[in-house]
């Protein structure tokens, strides 16, 4: 394997990579699956309750409405607009304060609370709104409370849903780029035939799985770090994630290389993806479901690289803590060298046989 | 001299061709088969029911916080008719969407929210508590409750409010990972309570809960997970026959086999009616076994909904044809395909969140399609309720379509 000739095989794929629809599809992925799933699925595994509010007089409710977390504020200029919202289920309640109101309220006139609640909306949510805004016109009247409430938390607060699908994506960023582009890159080759001119010339095999792999590795690296920082999650550490970002482009590429070995043509190597994609993607599920014993995630390779991303990018751990997953990942990738080899040898005979 | 074939033939021995051509192409056979099996199979396993109320555990139980309060009220004058009141105080079946789970003892509620102790509902009603560390055996005949919140009055808390009793305090005991949202809530409601039980009026007049319930009520009768995603399942299985019709029309174009098809008594015309019909049977087949499968047609639907599935299974084959006319390999055709398929699969997610999608949601042309899926089969809408949407996927359906058969046609006749 000459290091010279590899580069000059590498030049190749990266000039003439982003014409196949496959490298914008690794380039586009990230950006597109961070917004389904963070904007779109982010709100629809943790919803909160949906408030409108037609502010016609400054009122200090509309204040503490925004101050507070886990409510997600509307402001609206028209009454008629609010209800026609609630009734949509666009909101799951409404409220109207009208000019004075808040001035009303002290004064004990006891003005009519408009409030509204959305036929469709929850019943968990009717309470939460509805109770919370009694305590807010409450608040609003000045008097003290009778009673006095302490919280007592335990436990740890759950990771939100927007960080526990980080995983999801950093993955998909792995196998379109580690996997995929490689993997398709090498099939590709060998349908039109190029491969086996390349291979007429000084330059081996070696060289062109080696270009491959890297070809794999430097788009799935950057890609992988792309979908870090999309989803704030690259943390401060950067040479620690960069070396846990590394390894898991390094294995993922390995896999992709090998299915490129071993696929006759890209039918095949869609099916190979396909068929061992669930195979891939189950230790995802284990971050979205911390619940679920844990120890069967490491049954699955993409755990080994997964893990540590998750621990030092996502969680901004030291990389100290995952050697041990590391280790595991250099060393199925390692592992899979010889057996690319063997597979590659098979496809070269079958080549000069023809 | 060879006698005149019937155009119907011709376009017989086309479809023929084109089921051939189908089965032979394992990797979207395979995928075909594997959605049939798979979609039924999702879809059994979805909840059917939608979690809306809040459990919450109380101690002590309120009718024993009311029994010792009685002698006391009474004692400082409180008339019979409000201990009557008092009595049927139920704070359960008062809050729709709360669930309320009585405990004796206070330490006990502690630890179920705290997760050391286990809390079962059985069937009888009465509640058992287990400790997962004690290799006891789980309740026969009961349901685990999930608390992750509860409220631990003082024993003597409606005598120490109603007389006025300063330092009266109420711990809400909270598992930290409950959202912010509902810890306020419930510390709101604690001293709601309170202010009630003092004496003490709201500051303002509450309408009746029939007039500020605004559309259909559905408190209790929600549209579940697994009714939402019936139409979607059903709209992706259309959308999955894109890929394998696009590939065979793709195939066709890039090995030139239509040119050879088109040296027999074949027309153009022909050609185009056939993959036509195949995209839309195949497309539509699909569909309506995925939906003997997982249901919902009624008498007052089938109509509408199998009028829909047509529309967005010919809206497909025109779709595929634009696409696999562009002549690509298997690669580039896939991602080509997904390319122009994943815009149109935006609206089916729509449908998972509640309220009205947004504008640019609803401009794009499968909307409607799915849209009248909702309505038909979670609202019971009508014909006349559809008429809008229906005619919008019509103005869709003869854009995409011609623009399938035109490009195709031209790709053709270019080769």
């Amino acid at each position: 394997m000459s290091p010279r000739l590899t580069w000059k095989v590498l030049r190749k794929d990266l000039a003439l990579g982003p014409r196949s629809p496959l490298f914008l599809w690794a380039i586009l992925l990230p950006f597109a699956l961070t917004l389904i799933l963070q904007v779109a699925f982010g709100s629809l595994f943790d919803p909160e309750p949906r408030l409108g509010i037609v502010d016609e007089g400054d009122s200090a409710i509309t204040v503490e409405v925004e101050r507070m977390e886990g409510i997600e504020l509307t402001l609206l200029d028209d009454t008629e607009e609010l209800k026609a919202q609630v009734e949509a289920n666009d909101l799951d309640a409404g409220l109207i304060l009208p000019t004075g109101f808040d001035r009303a309220v002290k004064d004990g006139e006891q003005p009519e609370l408009q409030f509204f609640i959305g036929g469709e909306s929850l019943a968990s949510n009717r309470i939460i709104l509805s109770v919370t805004a009694i305590d807010l016109v409450r608040e609003l009247e000045g008097s003290e409370a009778p009673v006095t409430v302490e919280v007592v938390n335990y436990g740890e607060a759950g990771l939100p849903i927007s960080v526990r699908l980080v995983p999801i994506v950093v993955f998909y960023a792995l196998v379109i780029a580690g996997i995929f582009v490689p993997g398709s890159n090498l099939v590709e080759e060998k349908e039109q035939g190029t491969l086996m001119a390349m291979l007429v010339t000084p330059v081996r095999i070696g060289d062109v799985l080696g270009a491959k792999w890297l070809l794999g590795v430097l788009l799935s690296a950057a890609m992988a770090a792309v979908t870090l920082a999309l989803n704030q999650a690259l943390g401060s550490n950067y040479l620690e994630v960069f070396v846990v970002v590394l390894v898991a482009a390094g294995l993922s590429s390995m896999i992709g290389l090998l299915m490129g070995t071993f696929a006759k043509d890209s039918t095949i190597m869609f099916g190979m993806v396909k068929g061992l994609g669930i195979f891939l993607f189950a230790p995802t599920l284990f971050y979205i479901f911390p619940e679920w014993p844990q120890w069967i995630a490491k049954l699955f390779p993409l755990y080994w690289i997964l893990e540590p991303i998750w621990r030092v990018s996502v969680m901004g751990g030291s990389i100290s803590e995952v050697w041990v997953e590391l280790t595991v990942a250099v060393g199925i990738t390692v592992a899979l060298v010889p057996l690319i080899a063997l597979v590659a040898r098979r496809v070269q005979a079958q080549m000069a046989a023809q | 001299m060879s006698r005149p074939i019937s155009r119907p033939a011709i376009v017989v021995a086309l479809l023929k061709k084109e089921l051939k051509a189908y089965s032979r192409d394992k990797i979207y056979l395979f995928l075909t088969l594997m959605v049939l099996v798979l979609i039924p199979i999702l879809y059994t396993f979805m909840p059917d029911t939608v979690e809306e109320q809040i459990s919450l555990a109380v101690s002590p139980p309120v009718s024993s916080m009311v029994e010792q309060a009685r002698d006391t009220l009474a004692q400082m004058g409180v008339s019979d008719e409000q201990l009557a009141q008092l009595d049927e105080a139920d704070l359960a079946e008062e809050q729709e969407g709360l669930l309320l789970v009585e405990f004796d003892n206070e330490e006990d509620m502690q630890q179920v929210v705290e997760g050391t102790l286990e809390a079962w509902r059985t069937d009888d009603g009465d509640l058992v508590l287990r400790d997962p560390d004690a290799d006891e055996d789980k309740p026969e005949n009961a349901e685990k409750l999930n608390l992750d919140i509860g409220i631990a009055f003082p024993a003597d808390f409606i005598t120490d409010v109603a007389a006025g009793q300063e330092g009266v305090t109420v711990t809400v005991y909270s598992d930290a990972a409950v959202p912010e949202e509902i810890q306020n809530a419930m510390t709101s409601f604690v001293r709601e309570a309170a202010y009630q039980l003092a004496g003490r009026e709201l500051p303002v007049n509450m309408a009746d809960d029939e007039s500020i319930v605004l559309g259909p009520d559905r408190a209790g009768d929600q549209v579940s997970l697994k009714d939402k995603l019936r139409p979607m399942l059903i709209f992706m299985v259309l959308l999955m026959e894109t890929f394998s019709m696009a590939s065979l029309v793709s195939t066709e174009v890039l090995q030139r086999t239509v040119t050879a098809v088109l040296v027999t008594p074949v027309k153009i015309g022909d050609f185009l009616l056939a993959k036509t019909i195949f995209g839309t049977v195949m497309s539509l087949g699909q569909g309506l076994i995925v939906l003997l499968l997982v249901g919902g047609l009624t008498a007052e639907n089938w109509s509408l909904v199998m009028t829909v599935l047509l529309m967005g299974a010919m809206m497909f084959t025109g779709v595929a044809l634009y696409v696999g006319a562009a002549g690509k390999d298997f690669m580039g055709q896939l991602f080509y395909t997904m390319l122009v398929t994943v815009p149109l699969l935006i609206p089916s997610f729509s449908v998972m969140f509640p309220g009205t999608a947004a504008t640019w949601v609803r401009v794009i042309p499968t909307y409607p399609i799915i849209d009248t899926l909702v309505g038909a089969f979670n609202y019971g809408a009508t014909w006349s309720d559809q008429a809008g949407s229906l005619a919008y996927a019509a103005v869709w359906l003869v854009i995409l379509f011609g623009a399938g058969l035109f490009a195709l046609k031209r790709k053709v006749e270019s080769l």
